[in-house]
């Protein structure tokens, strides 16, 4: 009895898994063999639209420039961009460079997977804008920023009773009310747990428009302080004017901007470019978000090194690539309404066709980063206990302080293990 | 069940069996050895440790300490409330609906075979594109349900579905649902076609209603299928995965948040892999737990039978 | 001659079967509407009902805007490896499963079992590490590998209900020349077994084609992405019309829908020979 002569079938079988499995070898192999060094480089911004095709051609432009180095953009949908990349960074793998958020680049900077740049970039050099603050670690940065957004109040004047934006929370509130009706919302945000990022996005402005922050600079967690809490008794009363579309995702929301079926929104910067850029003859207007104070939360997106990179000089070439004034000046303007790394002029002719982004230009100085001050890298599970709360207030009818009393004990002890 | 029928095995001659079956074996237990043994162990192991994902080559040893977190938070305690009622009521959904619609298939009409091809539509569809288009038809502003209700005159204001606390979990439990049942349909409408119409017709003319012929000779002969069926719905629904988590990540406020959506949430954006991989065991714990209370019956049920 | 009461009792049960059927039906018809509808109609009130005749353009902006076109190829390969590879690996043991009483019998059984219970999510990481080491990320061999080692389980266990249902003594007449063991599995049982290899193919076959788990942790390159990948990154996206979306949906969909009618009724038929009855 012979159990180990070849059948046609089993010869067939093993014999296309041998070739696949050659061919998927051999291909990876030929890119290693090629003269140029290829780097990967993973932003979610490649895929989107217009500004996605824009980004890739700006760092053809750096290809060009270069003879012995290629970077290769890698498009990655932002919802899952985090947990592939330290899933493969964790299994020694991943792209070399990577535009992070910011709550990110803390968890990677602490678990040492980024390269710190002090000693391959000189700083000093170049006029920082002022969010650079937010990337310095133990006094090392491990990234640059690519794409600095601030967040402030869209709206469509057109859809707004007397054409003017709210100054203050109660005509905010009373703006919202006037503007819905017949197909049309006043305002939109994010309120569910499938957007979570987002949603702790939405919560952070209206808090920190309040005054409140979640950590205060002795490191003790003020999530139940009275200043947050009137953040959230905000939020929850934006929730019950029914001007919002409840449920609707940011995606939904943003596009019913653009198709005219919303009033206002409180957006970060690169948004509105994508709207001036995807509807033109929209008429689009920015106004400082109508609370307390004008501090709002930032996006911080940097740019970083993979510590499992092989491609070390290259990658630092790429990043000072980007700093130069004129790549900075070409990168800021495909941006749209967001800063880069370093301070660039805009033209006066843009701020004359686009006079909101001197609004968000001028915000910088106010805008806070969505993160648990002093407690970063913990922020995802932070923030998973607070939004849970938060929504039971907004939708189980909890009591706003005990809800955030709540919050604080269950960060203290579950999170924190204090 | 296969009835191993005495007689029906091809040993004949004692002692011919020799290597032939454990060499027939190897390939597929090295495989599953590789692929599914392994990573099990690492993750019994992990479920020990304190490790990130982010470095998870390093673990720390913490003994039962997740274990014994998990215990303690109330929050734990929903999430094995949530995975119970989603797979309770998918079963139940899924056989009963599976059942009814086979019956139904089972009647003499015209159309009846392009009707069975049909029905089994929602089975074929990916789990990624049913979340999207469901996500869409459950829009509490625009969605096609929101319209029919208002239209209806059901709703007043809009309540939303997967962002509402309690509709969430009857919204993915519907979409599930819609997906599975036309797996145990064709499985049940296969299991009826074997039912013996001699004994049907006994029972007929012994002047027994439609009813009683279903609990007397039907039921009886379906029932190890739908045993079965039952089993693998209820561990496939402690597995399912792909629809929750796009439909709803698990929210509002845990009300979807079943052990797998846990584990996932726990292990990708708390990077917490220790703490994932316990409750990944908690939940293994339980399918096997299932499983061996369902052989258990169904030994009794056969010695019973006298099989 | 009919009677009045049957005919009454056969509409109700149309009625019943046809509110079934479009039921079912209705959640791609519902894809098909939306991807047709104009970006601007999303949000009417009341909603279009019809697809929009005029749109069928969406559907070639969307190849031409997204790379669709690529995904679905690698959903097909994954798709086609993981069912050659899985009935490959699942025939020999669902053989000595049903033909042979073997010591370790349980073993396999069990094994194969257990195997069902384990939630993709749970396996990911450490398979990770696994995949790293075997140089296997990044690659749809990987997918394909991965993929096998859930559907084998199930398969073998189908096929092996099929060949209780196949007499022994057809394979001692067949071969009565003394075939290799194997050989008669191949020549002799195979063939008879058709429909249910038919009906397997067609479950290791979805698993491929809807795989999503693995797809998108084990492999990150763009090029290499699977069709569940690329459409689930749209959820959350900015700036990606619905329309767009859904239509790649439809275009996810459809295959698998086709390739299911026009195979299934060997699906029926194999999935229950000998391995339900009694």
């Amino acid at each position: 009895m012979t159990t180990h002569s070849r059948f046609p079938r089993l010869s067939v079988g093993a014999r296309a898994l041998g070739a696949a499995t050659v061919f998927a070898l051999t291909l990876s192999g030929a890119v290693h063999a090629q003269a140029k060094e290829t780097l990967s480089f993973a932003s979610a911004t490649f895929a989107e639209a217009g500004r996605g095709d824009k980004l890739k051609l700006w760092v053809e432009k750096f290809n060009k420039s270069q003879s012995a180095i290629e970077v290769q953009p890698l498009a990655m949908p932002f919802s899952t961009l985090a947990k592939t990349v330290f899933t493969q960074m964790g299994g020694g793998a991943g792209p070399d460079l990577v535009r992070f958020d910011l709550i990110d680049y803390y968890a990677a900077a602490q678990a040492q997977r980024i390269l710190p740049l002090d000693a391959d970039i000189k700083f000093s050099d170049y006029t920082l804008t002022e969010p650079n603050k937010y990337l310095v670690i133990d006094n090392k940065r491990y990234g640059v920023p690519f794409e600095i957004s601030n967040y402030q109040l869209i709206y469509n004047p057109q859809l707004l009773k007397g054409g003017k934006p709210p100054a203050n929370f109660d005509e905010f509130l009373a703006a919202a009310k006037a503007a819905t009706g017949d197909q049309v919302f006043g305002f939109a945000y994010r309120a569910t747990m499938a957007e979570s990022n987002g949603f702790w996005q939405d919560l952070c402005n209206f808090v920190y428009g309040f005054g409140g922050r979640w950590s205060d600079d002795a490191g003790k967690l003020t999530i139940n302080s009275p200043k947050v809490v009137e953040g959230v008794i905000a939020y929850k009363q934006m929730y019950d004017a029914g001007a919002t579309p409840k449920g609707a995702d940011a995606a939904t929301y943003r596009r019913m901007f653009w198709e005219k079926k919303l009033a206002m929104e409180i957006d970060n910067g690169g948004v509105a470019g994508i709207f001036s850029q995807q509807a033109p003859d929209l008429p689009l207007q920015a106004a400082p978000s109508p609370f307390p104070t004008r501090a709002q939360g930032l996006i911080l997106a940097p740019l970083v090194i993979n510590s499992n990179t092989k491609h070390k000089e290259a990658a630092v070439t790429f990043v000072k690539w980007m700093m130069q004034p004129e790549n900075q000046k070409d990168l800021q303007s495909i941006l749209g309404a967001a800063n880069v790394a370093t301070v660039v002029e805009r033209s006066p002719e843009e701020l004359k066709a686009r006079p909101w982004m001197k609004v968000y230009d001028d915000q910088s100085p106010n805008s806070v980063p969505q993160l648990v001050k002093g407690f970063e890298a913990r922020t995802p599970e932070i923030q998973q206990v607070i939004l849970e709360q938060v929504l039971r207030v907004l939708q189980g009818g909890a009591e706003p302080q005990k809800a955030m009393d709540q919050a604080q004990r269950l960060v203290s002890t579950r999170v924190l293990r204090k | 069940m296969a009835a191993n029928k005495p007689g029906k095995t091809a040993q004949g001659a004692a002692g011919r069996v020799g290597w032939a079956p454990y060499l027939f074996c190897a390939p597929v237990m090295l495989y599953l050895l590789v692929f599914q043994a392994y990573p099990l162990l690492q993750e019994l192991y992990l479920s020990f440790t304190q490790t990130s994902l982010l470095s998870p080559g390093q673990h720390d040893w913490v003994g039962l300490r997740n274990y014994a977190d998990l215990f303690e938070q109330e929050e734990f305690s929903q999430v094995l409330i949530v995975t119970l009622v989603y797979t309770v009521a998918c079963v139940v959904c899924a056989i009963g609906i599976g059942l009814g619609t086979a019956l139904l298939l089972n009647m003499p009409f015209r159309g009846r075979g392009i009707a069975r091809s049909l029905i089994t539509i929602p089975w074929a569809a990916p789990p990624v594109a049913v979340a999207l288009i469901f996500i869409w038809m459950f829009n509490g502003q625009y969605g096609v349900l929101q319209h029919l209700m208002n239209f209806l005159g059901l709703s007043a204001g809009m309540e939303g579905w997967l962002d509402n606390p309690s509709r969430a979990l009857p919204a993915i439990l519907v979409t599930t649902v819609w997906q599975i049942f036309p797996f145990t349909s064709v499985v049940i409408l296969s299991a009826l076609q074997g039912v013996s119409t001699d004994l049907r017709e006994a029972a007929v003319i012994d002047g027994a209603d439609r009813l009683s012929v279903f609990g007397a000779v039907v039921w009886p002969a379906i029932k190890p299928t739908v045993m079965l069926l039952t089993l693998f719905i209820t561990i496939w629904s402690l597995r399912r995965f792909d629809l929750i988590w796009l439909m709803t990540q698990g929210g509002p406020i845990g009300s979807t948040n079943t052990l797998v959506i846990e584990l996932y949430r726990r292990a990708f954006t708390y990077r917490e892999l220790g703490e994932a991989a316990a409750v990944g065991m908690v939940g293994l714990s339980l399918a096997l737990a299932i499983t061996v209370v369902y052989f258990r019956l169904t030994l009794r049920a056969e010695r019973a039978a006298g099989h | 001659m009919k009677t009045t009461t049957l005919d009454w009792r056969q509409a109700i049960l149309m009625i019943v079967i046809l509110g079934m059927l479009g039921i079912t039906a209705f959640p791609i018809y519902w894809m098909l509407v939306t991807s047709t509808t104009a970006s601007t109609d999303l949000f009417a009130s009341p909603p279009h009902l019809l697809p929009g005749l005029s749109q069928w353009h969406v559907f070639r902006e969307v190849f031409n805007t997204t790379d669709v076109g690529r995904w679905l190829l690698n959903s097909a390969i994954v798709a086609v490896g993981t069912t050659v590879l899985s009935l490959l690996l699942a025939v020999l043991p669902a053989y000595a499963l049903s033909r042979f009483r073997f010591a370790g019998i349980a073993i396999v059984g069990l094994a194969l079992f257990v195997t069902q219970m384990l939630p993709e999510a749970m396996l990911v990481v450490p398979l990770y590490a696994i995949f790293g080491q075997l140089s296997l990320l990044n690659t749809l061999t990987g997918l394909i590998l991965v993929n096998t080692a859930f559907t084998v389980p199930v398969i073998t266990w189908i096929l092996k209900g099929a060949i209780d249902g196949v007499p022994v003594d057809i394979e001692e007449a067949a071969c009565m020349d003394g075939c290799s063991r194997i050989g008669t599995v191949f020549i002799v049982v195979i063939p008879l077994i058709a429909p249910t290899l038919a009906a397997t193919a067609v479950i290791a076959f979805f698993h491929g084609w809807n795989e999503y788990v693995f797809a998108q942790t084990l492999v990150s390159a763009p090029e290499l992405h699977t069709a569940s990948v690329g459409l689930a990154g749209f959820v959350g996206e900015l700036s990606t019309p619905l329309h767009s979306v859904m239509a790649i949906g439809l275009m996810y969909t459809l295959p698998a829908v086709f390739f299911y009618l026009l195979v299934q009724r060997y699906v029926v038929a194999g999935m229950t020979a000998g391995s339900v009855k009694g």
